[in-house]
């Protein structure tokens, strides 16, 4: 896409029109990182005043067994939600991209479980994926199939958290999706049917590119908002069994406000945020660099 | 929209409609069932718990309890107007910033626009120490301008989608304005703004979500029981050694029911958007 | 667009400015020179309102004083009284736990109540056992809190599935084979189906169900003079024990398989013939157990290891901020809400008020409620009591968010079947030591 971005405009206007956002970043936003970002360069358990350590704190991190376990259940959990939710979301988008009269209250029901609180989706998640009397345990023993423990084993549990996740998520990715599809006018689809092209054709030849800028968008928020997992999981696991469903976030939340390690808590932070941020920059670059020549 | 307008539907389509519907909407309908329990009842061992106070005289019980005793309408009223604030300057302060970094150019654009990516990333848990103090030294703790002047300001998120979107407009559209004269803010409020109704109002839905499910914030701000908003009155049914999960359900599907509203509402703005916008082809 | 643009930019407006109008009429309300204002914080929402009668009836006695409390739940209100006692801003009187006093009487965070204490009739008309058990848990020789209920561990037992089974109920000769033989025998299979509907007992790796047994057993986990994870040979024995009913006698059922309900209602609800936690699931018990079913209360069984049984019990209690403007009013009001100004309904079942005259009234054992052995609780606020708290602790332990880390997840391991006690205790020396190392030296 070719951006003009001549200068048809004052040099003073993008500052005027960007103030209110510059104030609330600098204030509410850079000013904690910032100050943040010292702490993790100091131990302080919010009692007294922050002692600096240096770099304790990271190299702590890199050296605890359950640090590295917890760094890559991240990376799985952020992959099978980033995939899972681009997936569902742009399946039940192109599905429910029609006019017909009760839409809106299919796309509301579709939206609803990412507006139930992430308690209440555990409470319910635990009851249905429970053993012994838990509905699919049940529904599996009537089948004569044994039903694994899906929060109970350890190899299971994180995919099971991350699905449970998809599931909440997905009417997210959705909305965003639909959005993207609206902008897509009926004028070229109806002159690739003229052209005989099937739904299949249609779908990957034309819907597909052009909502490519929306698929990046979608990509980047799924890749930023799948480390924020901290409500579904202290909801279900709790980050067991043995370690197996920790992530970073968890464990951000647990050292700065059950251990009151806040120093450390702020280290682990700031992995994240380098980590985040490079798969954030590797995306914008295939945008530039790839997905450009598709339009 | 018209009525004349409705597609014919592909009943396979269809019915993977009501499949989606169904399996969206299951734990929420188990959610209402459990709402009409009792507390005896909600613990009981069997897979589906028969709600002990359906067609009973007591049969809303819960609900009474919890829009009575635990005051969830003012709840509901508190998290109305936060949200309601904070989401409507989002979207008004995310235009413009969207805007800015589609169509202007500028020395800094760059930086500012990476420094509004980099606040997405960090994870809530960690700056929520720094902004609390922050917040004390403004001596806005017990009100509710913590919950809603940074949402309101610093809505990364918004500025990055409408950013995108603004970028897939037609530069048709800018030089039909420059060539009339449009100064920037001319070019902002009648030329773009008209055109992106549809991803303002899913920016609002999405705000609007996210403030009412935020409860790290409410928590650590508020402390007067009258500010409370509903997540966090809902915490109130889970203390140190008890746990009410029929109140907590009951609350929960109370604390929904806005949202659908809000919902319904908005997303008639998606569709509306479409009709008017056309603006790719 | 435009319209609606300009009616959100009129109600925001009118918006934002009532807020600030609202944050400033509430400053404007000057106090009164005379009247002292004490701010009083708790954690437990279920008595907001049992909170203002104390309130109501303590400015009637004492009209120059106005009390404020706020409630903070549980989560949330360490972080907001840690960041109020960095800013120092500490309420005058606020809830202190057990857990955490250690900590905070090193700071310097809790004002020391020796000489209030000395100077009036607290140790006659408080339990003096409770009030060396806050003692205790300051790791000093000071007083920095006033408790006001001692919380401690039971065996719960299903009466009615012992007599199905021809047990007798357990008793203070109970060893941990008659113990171990009753489990075994009120594990039953009800209807043949190969499932097990009733188990012997019931317990995962939750510090209220483990340590009660290493205390009966006179053990300890740590050593105290080095402040290690180091359990010594009693110790070892009982996690031996439990584990065992898991892996050889499957009289327990393993963790996993419970996590259908919640932990606490894994006994009322009848699916383990026994459990033990602390005392005041008895309220849980009351209110999730089917009304007819007969069920009791006993000590945790003696341990083969010792003649001198510790009982696991720790206190709920107040602390005064250390730069309160008016100590005095504040020790009174502390005083009136840790004894006198507190009545039975304010507590959960089964916490022992160290109010001696609330504990030793009739209404502490109502006979018409279950458990029948309510005498117990007193007994045991009267034996030799330990807690395990540490500097550190829900990390190393494994408590509340950190619920399935720590040494409650190695040991949830041990009964899943993913690793051996051995293997267990290795690792968990390696980590718990690493936690413990920071805070001791």
């Amino acid at each position: 896409m070719k951006n003009r971005k001549l200068l048809w405009h004052s040099r003073f206007a993008p500052w005027l029109f960007l103030l209110p956002t510059i104030i609330g970043l600098l204030v509410f936003r850079l000013i904690p990182i910032v100050w943040a970002f010292v702490l993790s360069f100091t131990q302080w358990s919010l009692l007294g005043s922050p002692n600096f350590v240096g770099l304790s704190n990271f190299i702590e991190a890199f050296n605890t067994e359950a640090f590295l376990q917890t760094f890559s259940n991240t990376i799985e959990f952020s992959l099978i939600y980033v995939v899972g939710s681009i997936i569902f979301g742009l399946f039940l988008a192109v599905l429910i991209n029609i006019k017909i009269k009760s839409i809106a209250f299919f796309r509301a029901v579709i939206y609803l479980p990412v507006v139930t609180s992430a308690v209440a989706v555990g409470i319910v998640w635990n009851w249905i994926l429970g053993p012994n009397i838990g509905l699919v345990h049940s529904i599996l023993a009537n089948l004569n199939i044994t039903a694994p423990y899906w929060l109970g084993d350890p190899k299971l549990a994180l995919t099971t958290v991350a699905s449970v996740q998809v599931w909440k998520m997905a009417g997210y990715s959705m909305i965003l999706f639909l959005s993207g599809l609206q902008g897509i006018s009926a004028e070229t689809l109806e002159a690739a049917i003229v052209d005989g092209a099937s739904k299949v054709q249609r779908f990957f030849r034309i819907t597909l590119p052009m909502l490519s800028p929306t698929v990046f968008f979608v990509l980047t928020v799924s890749i930023i908002d799948s480390f924020k997992n901290f409500e579904l999981i202290y909801a279900m696991t709790k980050g067991g069994p043995q370690n197996s469903t920790n992530t970073l976030v968890y464990d951000v939340y647990l050292n700065a406000f059950v251990y009151y390690r806040v120093g450390y808590a702020s280290a682990v932070a700031f992995v994240l945020l380098v980590f985040v941020g490079v798969l954030t920059l590797l995306n914008f670059y295939i945008k530039r660099h790839w997905a450009q020549p598709l339009e | 929209m018209s009525n004349k307008n409705f597609d014919k539907v592909n009943p396979l389509r269809f019915v993977l409609i009501i499949i989606a519907a169904l399996i969206a909407i299951f734990p929420f309908l188990w959610m209402v069932q459990n709402s009409f329990n009792t507390e005896q009842n909600i613990f009981s061992k069997s897979v589906f718990k028969i709600p002990d106070l359906l067609f009973k005289s007591n049969m809303f019980e819960n609900y009474q309890l919890v829009i009575g005793k635990y005051n969830f309408g003012r709840y509901t009223l508190n998290s109305v107007f936060v949200c309601g604030l904070a989401s409507i300057g989002q979207v008004i302060i995310c235009t413009l910033g969207g805007f800015v970094f589609a169509r202007m150019s500028f020395k800094g654009s760059k930086v500012v626009f990476t420094l509004l990516l980099i606040t997405l990333m960090v994870p809530v848990q960690v700056t929520i120490i720094p902004e609390y103090y922050i917040m004390m030294k403004l001596n806005w703790l017990d009100t509710f301008l913590p919950l809603i002047v940074p949402s309101f300001l610093a809505g990364a998120f918004g500025t990055f989608m409408l950013k995108e979107y603004f970028e897939q407009i037609p530069d048709a559209l800018l030089d039909a304005g420059i060539i009339d004269g449009a100064n920037a803010w001319k070019m902002y409020l009648h030329i773009f703004l008209p055109q992106c109704s549809a991803p303002a109002a899913t920016l609002f839905i999405i705000a609007f979500m996210n403030n009412w499910n935020d409860l790290l914030r409410p928590m650590l701000y508020l402390t007067k029981e009258s500010l409370y908003t509903v997540t966090l009155g809902l915490t109130q049914f889970q203390s140190q050694y008890s746990a009410k999960w029929n109140l907590l359900l009951t609350g929960s599907v109370l604390s929904i029911l806005p949202l659908v509203i809000v919902f319904i509402f908005a997303q008639k703005y998606i569709i509306e958007g479409s009709i008017s916008s056309g603006i790719k082809g | 667009m435009k319209k609606l643009l300009l009616a959100m930019m009129v109600i925001l407006t009118i918006s934002i400015s009532s807020v600030f109008a609202g944050g400033q009429s509430e400053e404007t309300q000057a106090k009164e020179d005379e009247n002292i204002v004490l701010e009083w914080w708790t954690w437990d929402a279920d008595l907001k309102e049992k909170n203002q009668e104390i309130i109501a009836a303590y400015e009637e006695k004492h009209p120059n004083v106005t009390i404020n409390n706020t409630i903070v739940s549980t989560k949330e209100y360490w972080t907001k009284i840690r960041i109020l006692a960095n800013q120092n801003k500490l309420p005058d009187v606020f809830t202190m736990s057990s857990s955490t006093l250690e900590e905070w009487a090193e700071n310097g965070l809790v004002l020391e109540l020796d000489s209030y204490i000395d100077s009036d009739n607290t140790r006659e008309i408080f339990y003096p056992k409770l009030l060396d058990a806050v003692k205790d848990v300051s790791a000093t020789d000071h007083y920095y809190a006033l408790p006001f209920a001692l919380v401690t561990t039971t065996l719960f037992y299903n009466k009615d599935a012992f007599d199905e089974a021809g047990l007798e109920y357990p008793n203070d000769d109970w060893t941990w084979d008659d113990f171990r033989s009753a489990a075994k025998k009120l594990t039953v299979d009800k209807d043949n189906d190969g499932t097990i509907d009733q188990y012997g007992y019931w317990f995962y790796g939750r510090y209220a169900h483990v340590e009660p047994w290493v205390y009966a057993n006179g053990g300890s986990l740590l050593n105290h003079d080095t402040m290690r994870f180091e359990p010594d040979a009693a110790a070892l024995e009982a996690l031996e024990m439990l584990t065992d009913l898991v892996l050889v006698d499957k009289s327990a059922p393993t963790q996993k398989d419970m996590s259908s309900v919640r932990q606490q209602d894994v006994f009322p609800l009848e699916m383990a013939a026994m459990w033990t936690d602390g005392s005041w699931n008895i309220n849980n018990n009351r209110l999730v157990a089917d009304p007819s079913l007969n069920w009791g209360i006993a000590k945790i069984p003696t341990g083969p290891s010792t003649d001198n049984p510790i009982t696991y019990a720790w206190a709920d209690s107040y602390s005064i901020a250390p730069n309160t403007k008016h100590p005095q009013e504040a020790w009174e009001f502390t005083k009136y809400v840790a004894g006198e100004g507190l009545s039975l309904d304010m507590y959960l079942v089964g916490k022992i008020p160290s109010f001696k005259a609330l504990t030793e009234s009739d209404a502490f054992a109502d006979p018409n409620q279950k458990p029948a052995e309510m005498y117990i609780l007193k007994e045991q606020a009267d034996s030799e009591m330990t807690t395990s708290f540490t500097k550190g602790w829900s990390e190393w332990r494994g408590y509340g968010a950190a619920e399935s880390l720590g040494l409650n997840g190695l040991i949830d391991g041990v009964i899943n079947g993913e690793m051996s006690l051995d293997e267990a205790l290795t690792k968990g020396t390696n980590s718990i030591n690493t936690v413990l190392a920071r805070y001791y030296k």
